[in-house]
Formats: structure tokens, C-alpha cells, sequence
């Protein structure tokens, strides 16, 4: 009698334990590992166009699916986060499965619009899992572009219309002198 | 009433009529006009005059009647009729900004003139006496100096016709003689006139014949002397004449 | 007889400083744009090929404004000078009258497009794009200026007024342009593909950004946006042809 009882609840708080458990696991992001490899060679100036690379690997005992990658790149000045739309084509990647003990490649193309500190992070998510899991911050800075004279617009900017009041005078000139 | 084929008529126009909305601003007008003559077109202000030297040049369109200019219908040959005519019209604008000898070489040139044009263009304007201000510019042009330009600019295609209207107004009376003696010369080298005039003095100077014109019908035409019997006055003068022909508003003919 | 009605307008715009005015004005405003494009530190991060779009956009904008304002009173000034009597009291056609007016008004176009090259050459340095950018402005432009003229000219002979015809085109010049600049996810309803279409503006720019953007230089690869603007010079032309011919039955002087 005692042995029955004891089996049995002994197999309800088993039965307890792994429903917590489970539900504790889906609590918790995926077992991933994400690092950016790039780090050392993000800064640049405004205007470059620049990759961001890193890995992700799954550090978990089962294939993890549907995953899918994302930048989130915030402005260390104003502390507002950057709207990448004008700095990537690409914000999202998916991934797709990534098997148990497996690391993928990531990589984004950037381009620098303004200049600025900013703190980079890659964000990952995977099908099951309510939390996503991040990378490390790594911060980087973008110089401003400072170029008075590109492409000699300035000698055509000002020249032209000095040119032209120039030949406004000459005639008005000539007219005078022609008519005396 | 004279035949429509009669050759010394250097201008016919027959039965012109022209109306604004319910308003006839000209009237079953027929005039005979012959060559060589200076012929004066009379009439109060709103009779009509300007309206018919338009209707004559083409200017205007008439809603009936028949224009013909030296030998040629209006109606079809408006480019030969352009060349046989100068005209100085009521609406006087100038290019401001050209001086006098652009202004006569650029209507030269629309008029066909393709050999020695500074010849003739200087010539002109020694006419009208403006040759030495052939270089200013319109715009600094007194209102007398841009009649005479207009005048000059009637005689750029050398005419055989010239139809002015008004071409003293705003001359000083030096300045309303000399066009009055150039008209002479001109009428003298065989160049019909037609005038259309207010100063009747003028028209007492120059014309040999003269029309009346009255609510857009043309109550009279003849000599001064053949006017004169039209009217019952002591005073024969073509002024009390005028008067009395256009205040009883009707019809005469000799 | 129509060079010396053209000769005429062209040394009316030059002595009067009216043209070299228009000129200056286009100069100052094609140097403003282009020195903000390429120095702006956020403008100047555009590539290289939308930076020539928005140049060549704002040249054919500048030059259509200024050949509304400028053609809308070539004509109608005649009749407010009192000029025009004298001038059809020449042997002169109407035909011979419309054709001077219209090479002056183009040569304005020319003028400008020769003011605009400088800019062009500078912004599509490096680009291997220059001889199309250039092309293209100078063909689009001037297929453009053509038939806004005509529909201004046949105004101006309708209604012989400067301010009602100036009025007119402008307002005209608007309701083509403003649909233009409008983003294609505000152009998905049928009328407004529909309209895009057949705007003349809203084609030329669709054909630059075709060549600038697209690198699709050959005509060929443009002709679906040619097509419409050669039809809209044809139907202004026809719209001038019935001006004309009412301006004949009417005559020159219309009211007394």
C-alpha cells in the first residue's frame, strides 16, 4: 500500500518536473552562440559601404528550425534605435535548420548614411522558442564625410552664373555703345 | 452707281457691312476710290472709320460685301493685296526696345525687300524726319517722332496705296504740315491716298475727294463744292457741312 | 519670312535681358542643387546614378517653368503692345507668324540645355553614363518643350490674353507634374497607372530613371515612354492647327 502510494506520487511529480521543465525550456532562448567577427573592422566613414560578419552556432543536442537572423544597430548619441532602411538591403536572413553542434556563416551588407557611435547587435530566433537569443554589443564609429569640392562641382557652380551675368553686361554694353 | 469693273478704281468696296453683336459699326458701305486720288474718310468718333480701313485691310473680316484693291479680291489674294498697300492703322505699338532703322529694316524684310534695305530704310526716315535718331531706341520716342515712324514703316514697300488713319495725331502744327506736304509729294508721284481724319483743315488741304460716314453708313461722297450743295447752309465751309450731314444722319448722293 | 519674326524675338530677349535673366536664374538654381547633391552630407550618400535622376528631373522641371512663363506672353504681348496689326498687315501667314515664335521659344530651351551640360557633365563624372545623361535630357526635354509650347501657343491665340494664358498653362503644367513625383506605391489604382501613362512628365522621368538608374540606354528600351510624348506633340499640334484657323476666321483685331 505505502510502496503504491509512494509510486505514485513519485510519477505525478515527474510527470510535474517535466512539464515545468519543458515549459521552463520554452522559456528560454535557443541554444545558440552568436559572435560578430567583424568587429575590429567596422569603423569607417560615412558613405562606405561595409560587411558585417559573424557565426551562429548551435550549441543545443537537437536541430533547431526556422531560424531567421536580424540586425539592431543603435545610435550611442541620440540612444534611439537606427530605422535600417537606408542602411541595409537586407535586415532579415533566414537561416533555415541548423543542426546540433553546426555553425553557419552570417552576413550583412551595409552601407554608413550618417555619422555617429553605434552599438551593433545580431539577434537570432528560432521556431519553439518564445525568447530570442543576441549576440554580444559591439560599438563602432562612422566619420563624417567631409568633401567641399567633389567632382569639381564648385569651379561649375560658380562659374557658370558669373559667366553668364557677365555676357548679360557685355551685351547691354555693346547695345549702348551701338545705339550712341 | 458705278460699274464694279471700272478700271481707274483703285479701291472698291461694295455693300461692306461689319456688326458687333446687335451693333452694325458698318453699313452697306460702297466706295469707289479711284487711282491718284487723295480721298478723305470723315465721320464722328464711333461712325465707323476705323472699322472700315480694318475691313479694308483685311484687318477685319466683313460679315458681307467685297473688297477689291488694285485689281485684287481681298478675300483671296490678302498677300498681293499687303504688298500694294502702306498703312498706318488707329492701334499704334512700337517694339520699344529696337531703334528706328531695326524697326523700318525688320518690316522691310517682312515685306519682301531684299536689295539695298539701309538705303531705302534711311531714306524713309529722311522722309519723315528722323533720320538723325535712326540709332535711338523707340521707347525714349516722343508721341509725334513715333507717328512719323509710322509713317515711314507705311512707306517701307514702296505703295501704290496708303491708307492713314489719323496720321497727325499728336503732331505739333510744324510737324502736321510737313506730313501734309510729304503727302503731296507722294500723291504727286502717284501714290493713292485714303485718309481718315478729324482735322478737317487737312482734309480741306489735301483731299480732292471725301466721304462721310454716320452710324456706319456713308451719308455723302463728293468735292467739297458738291457737298456744299447738299445742304441748305449759307456757309458752304466743309465744316458746317460735315455738321449738318452727320447730325441729320441722312443719306446723299450726287 | 519666319527667320525674321525669329531673329526678331531672339534680339528682343537678348536687348531687353529677358532670356539672359531666365538664363542666370536656371544657372543659380541648377549650382544650388548640384552643389547640395554632391556636398550635403547626406545627400551627397546617394549613388551616383539617383543623384543624376534628381538633376536631370530638376533641369526638365526649371526649363518647362520658364518656357510656360516666357511663351505665355510671346504672343499675347502682340495684341497687349498694339503691335499685332501692324504685323499682319504684312504680307505674313499665320503659319510663317507661329513658326518664328516657336524657334525663338525653342531656342530658350537650347539656351538652357546648353546652360544645364556643365552641371550634367560634373554630376555623371565617372559614371560612363554621361552621353545618355546628356542624350536623354536633350531628346525627352525637348520633345517635351515642343508640345508644351504648342498647347501655350494655341492658348495664347484663343484666348490673347497674357494673364489668362499663363494662368492656364501653369495650372496645366502642374496637374502634369504633381502625379510625377508621386512614389509608385501611390500610383497602384488604375487611373493612376492609367494617367502615368499618357503625362508627358511623368514619361520623361520614368525614361530617365530607366536610363540613369536602370543603365536601359538604348531607345529601344525607351520607346514605351517616347511613344506617349511624340502623341502629345501630335495632339498639340493639332490643337495649334484649330487655334490657327480659328484666329483666321476671327481676324486679328477681335472686338472693337
Amino acid at each position: 500500500m505505502i510502496n503504491k502510494k509512494c509510486f505514485a506520487v513519485l510519477s505525478i511529480g515527474i510527470l510535474v518536473f517535466i512539464l515545468i521543465s519543458s515549459t521552463f525550456a520554452r522559456s528560454l532562448p535557443p541554444p545558440l552562440v552568436i559572435n560578430i567577427t567583424s568587429s575590429k573592422t567596422l569603423n569607417g566613414i560615412a558613405g562606405d559601404y561595409v560587411t558585417i560578419e559573424g557565426t551562429i552556432t548551435n550549441t543545443g543536442d537537437k536541430p533547431l528550425n526556422d531560424i531567421v537572423t536580424y540586425l539592431s544597430l543603435v545610435d550611442n548619441g541620440t540612444k534611439l534605435p537606427v530605422d535600417l532602411e537606408d542602411w541595409s538591403a537586407e535586415k532579415g536572413l533566414h537561416i533555415g535548420t541548423i543542426d546540433a553542434g553546426q555553425t553557419l556563416p552570417l552576413n550583412w551588407k551595409i552601407h554608413f548614411v550618417k555619422a555617429g557611435t553605434y552599438s551593433l547587435i545580431i539577434i537570432a530566433e528560432a521556431a519553439g522558442y518564445d525568447l530570442p537569443q543576441t549576440s554580444g554589443i559591439t560599438q563602432f564609429n562612422v566619420n563624417p564625410k567631409i568633401n567641399l569640392n567633389p567632382g569639381q562641382v564648385l569651379p561649375v557652380a560658380l562659374g557658370t552664373p558669373v559667366f553668364l551675368i557677365a555676357i548679360m553686361f557685355l551685351l547691354a554694353h555693346r547695345r549702348r555703345v551701338g545705339n550712341e | 452707281m458705278k460699274n464694279l469693273t471700272d478700271m481707274t478704281d483703285i479701291i472698291f468696296a461694295d455693300n461692306l457691312s461689319k456688326s458687333y453683336g446687335n451693333r452694325k459699326a458698318v453699313d452697306a458701305l460702297t466706295l469707289h476710290i479711284r487711282e491718284g486720288e487723295i480721298f478723305g474718310f470723315l465721320g464722328p468718333n464711333g461712325a465707323g472709320k476705323t472699322t472700315t480701313i480694318r475691313l479694308l485691310t483685311g484687318i477685319l473680316k466683313p460679315d458681307n460685301g467685297v473688297v477689291v484693291i488694285d485689281q485684287l479680291l481681298l478675300s483671296e489674294q490678302k498677300k498681293e493685296v499687303a504688298q500694294a498697300i502702306g498703312v498706318v492703322p488707329e492701334s499704334r505699338g512700337f517694339y520699344n526696345w529696337m531703334t528706328a532703322k531695326e524697326y523700318l529694316s525688320f518690316f522691310a524684310h517682312l515685306y519682301g525687300v531684299r536689295d539695298d534695305i539701309d538705303k531705302r530704310v534711311e531714306a524713309r526716315l529722311l522722309q519723315v524726319g528722323l533720320l538723325k535718331r535712326k540709332h535711338s531706341m523707340i521707347g525714349t520716342f516722343s508721341l509725334g517722332m513715333r507717328q512719323r515712324l509710322g509713317l515711314a514703316r507705311a512707306l517701307i514697300n514702296n505703295p501704290k496705296i496708303l491708307l492713314l488713319d489719323e496720321p497727325t495725331l499728336g503732331l505739333d502744327p510744324q510737324g502736321q504740315e510737313d506730313i501734309q506736304q510729304l503727302l503731296k509729294k507722294l500723291n504727286g508721284d502717284g501714290v493713292t491716298i485714303f485718309l481718315s481724319s478729324h482735322l478737317l483743315n487737312e482734309v480741306t488741304n489735301l483731299c480732292s475727294g471725301i466721304g462721310i460716314i454716320n452710324k456706319g453708313k456713308l451719308v455723302a461722297e463728293g468735292t467739297i463744292d458738291e457737298l456744299g450743295k447738299m445742304t441748305n447752309l449759307q456757309d458752304k465751309t466743309l465744316t458746317q457741312t460735315f455738321l449738318y450731314l452727320t447730325s441729320n444722319g441722312g443719306e446723299r448722293d450726287v | 519670312m519666319f527667320k525674321y519674326i525669329w531673329k526678331k524675338e531672339l534680339q528682343g530677349e537678348l536687348y531687353t535681358w529677358k532670356s539672359m535673366l531666365w538664363l542666370v536664374i536656371a544657372s543659380l538654381l541648377f549650382s544650388f542643387t548640384s552643389y547640395l547633391l554632391l556636398t550635403d552630407r547626406e545627400l551627397s550618400l546617394l549613388d551616383q546614378t539617383e543623384l543624376m535622376l534628381l538633376l536631370s528631373q530638376i533641369i526638365i522641371v526649371v526649363a518647362l517653368l520658364i518656357i510656360t512663363i516666357d511663351a505665355s506672353s510671346i504672343i499675347t504681348a502682340e495684341f497687349e503692345n498694339a503691335t499685332a496689326e501692324t504685323i499682319f498687315l504684312a504680307p505674313l501667314s499665320i503659319k510663317d507668324f507661329l513658326l518664328g515664335k516657336f524657334l525663338a521659344s525653342l531656342t530658350l530651351w537650347v539656351l538652357l540645355f546648353i546652360v544645364s551640360l556643365p552641371y550634367i557633365i560634373v554630376a555623371s563624372s565617372g559614371s560612363h553614363l554621361t552621353m545618355a545623361f546628356i542624350g536623354y535630357t536633350a531628346l525627352l526635354g525637348t520633345l517635351g518643350i515642343v508640345g508644351l509650347v504648342a498647347f501655350i501657343f494655341a492658348v495664347s491665340l484663343l484666348l490673347r490674353s497674357t494673364k489668362n494664358t499663363l494662368t492656364t498653362s501653369l495650372i496645366t503644367v502642374l496637374v502634369l507634374a504633381t502625379p510625377a513625383l508621386f512614389s509608385t506605391t501611390l500610383k497602384n489604382n488604375a487611373l493612376s497607372q492609367l494617367f502615368s501613362q499618357i503625362d508627358p512628365i511623368d514619361n520623361m522621368f520614368s525614361s530617365l530613371d530607366n536610363v540613369l538608374v536602370d543603365y536601359q540606354t538604348s531607345l529601344l528600351q525607351n520607346w514605351r515612354f517616347i511613344l506617349p510624348l511624340v502623341m502629345f506633340c501630335a495632339l498639340m499640334f493639332v490643337f495649334l492647327v484649330f487655334a490657327a484657323r480659328k484666329f483666321n476666321e476671327e481676324g486679328v483685331i477681335k472686338n472693337d
